[in-house]
């Protein structure tokens, strides 16, 4: 694949992660404090803000996944600090508590040492993060190696341009970074019915193909227990309009970006993979929740293609938007990162094509800012798997 | 499938077992595509409208048929789908996640 820079200068993080951004994360860990941490994030320009919606009465996979990305997130490595603000001083000092191990600085404050008042919590936690901000910012990338890459594999409002090229692309780049010795992930679970197989043969035992076999077909399952007609919800109206016809063309496409290399494990949502290589997740496939998944499981890069267009990013690891569509080229001049409509027509190789979208990769990684990142399009949003009590 | 084979093509093919192909431009009804399948040259008169990134039938697919992408089973023909007509969600039916 040519000879690409095999370095990027990243921020090396004390416990071993390597960080392409190095954000404050001004992290609220329930809705009660979601404006009073939204004020807050506001008056530390630079910082970025994510608040989880839900807190007392979560129950089973929802407690689980909550505490999983509330803590994933914070240990993200492009998260250079965390402010954690909060209404329940046990579960926050806790959180703080595992986020302190990774060695990055944390402050956490909760309504209650603040008097219950939230102009209290507002004034001690914008101090306490200007602090943050002028202690990360003594911080200095340096040479890092493709190896400390985490690679989060993602596209949304598909089209047959997505599989037919930008999906294939990706997996180009999961098996370069695997090789390297990296870290990829991918998940949209549904959109694994009708490729199941192809999926499950990869496995890097069999356990492994087993499970990614029996998610696939527990999502299955779960939409004929709800009685959903696939069709028109996934593939949904967007990608039909754009040439997808069945949940089984848009996976056989779906599942190109997976690449070809071996599939070490089926995650959980946001759980962090124990080993390097090519990981699959069983998540939801609606973009913002899927890619949230990724980033706490510890995806530093998203890799995002389209085929209509999709200006969703993620808030806290960079992400490149790949299309190969000729009419989205000509559209969408301030979304798309890398574009290679000349891959779609022929007149480039996808072979031509991977080095490019690779030396992208490393600028990106270095520091070049995304389409999604000037724009503010990020957002993090956590699944729900149940009703809370 | 190399994509070699696209570059001044009007569609692409991408397994020798399929029966759809994919526009690679938007073609017209009456005009015709030309596309490879299996290597060789297929000139095919479009029967409707095929907008880019759409597909189309290869051959003539009997209502109860399986189409096929990939190499792979994507659904099944809801009606006959002519040789050089749009083929998608009004002829086109999934066969995962149907009620029993």
């Amino acid at each position: 694949m040519g000879k690409p820079a095999v370095q990027f200068a990243g921020y090396l993080r004390p416990d071993g992660q390597v960080g392409l951004r190095n954000r404050l994360l001004v992290l609220s860990a329930t809705g009660l404090t979601g404006p009073t941490g939204r004020r807050i994030a506001g008056a530390l320009p630079g910082s970025v803000f994510v608040s989880m919606p839900y807190d007392g009465g979560l129950l089973g996979d929802d407690r689980d996944a909550q505490l999983r990305t509330l803590l994933g997130l914070g240990l993200n490595p492009n998260v250079g600090a965390v402010l954690l603000i909060g209404g329940n001083p046990p579960k926050v000092a806790q959180l703080a508590e595992q986020m302190a191990k990774s060695g990055k600085p944390v402050v956490a404050l909760t309504l209650d040492e603040c008097d219950h008042d939230a102009l209290t919590l507002t004034d001690r936690a914008i101090r306490s993060g200007a602090r943050l901000m002028i202690e990360i910012s003594r911080q200095r990338r340096q040479p890092c190696s493709l190896a400390t890459l985490f690679l989060g594999l993602e596209c949304g409002r598909s089209d047959p341009s997505s599989g037919l090229v930008a999906n294939p692309l990706l997996g180009l780049m999961a098996d370069h970074i695997v090789d390297a010795g990296g870290k990829a992930v991918f998940g949209e679970t549904t959109e694994w019915l009708g490729a199941e197989h192809l999926l499950a043969r990869r496995g890097a035992t069999p356990a492994v193909g087993k499970a990614i076999l029996d998610a696939a077909l527990d999502h299955e399952q779960r939409a004929i227990d709800a009685g959903l007609d696939l069709t028109g919800d996934n593939p949904g109206p967007t990608n039909i309009a754009g040439g997808l016809t069945t949940i089984e063309e848009k996976s056989l496409g779906n599942i190109a970006k997976s690449g070809s290399r071996p599939i070490q494990s089926l995650l959980g949502y946001a759980e962090a993979p124990a080993t390097p290589g090519l990981h699959a997740m069983k998540a939801a496939t609606y973009a913002p929740e899927s890619v949230t998944g990724f980033t706490a499981a510890g995806a530093n890069l998203i890799l995002f293609t389209t085929g209509q267009g999709n200006s969703f990013v993620n808030l806290i690891s960079p992400t490149i938007k790949v299309s190969a569509n000729p009419d989205s080229d000509k559209r969408l001049l301030e979304q798309l990162d890398f574009s290679c409509p000349d891959v779609f027509t022929g007149a480039t190789s996808l072979a031509e094509a991977a080095p490019r979208l690779l030396a992208l990769m490393i600028d990106v990684a270095s520091g070049t800012r995304t389409w999604g990142e000037v724009l503010g399009e990020g957002e993090e949003v956590v699944s729900r798997f149940g009703a809370s009590l | 499938m190399s994509e070699a084979s696209r570059q001044g093509w009007d569609a692409v093919v991408l397994d020798a077992s399929d029966n759809l192909a994919t526009a690679l431009r938007h073609l017209k009804a009456g005009e015709t595509a030309r596309f490879k399948i299996a290597g060789a040259v297929r000139e095919l008169t479009m029967q409707t409208d095929v907008a880019l990134c759409h597909k189309f039938a290869v051959e003539t697919i009997a209502a109860g048929d399986t189409v096929r992408k990939y190499g792979e089973t994507i659904g099944l023909a809801t009606a006959a789908i002519t040789a050089g007509a749009h083929a998608h969600v009004h002829n086109i039916k999934s066969l995962r996640a149907m009620r029993p």
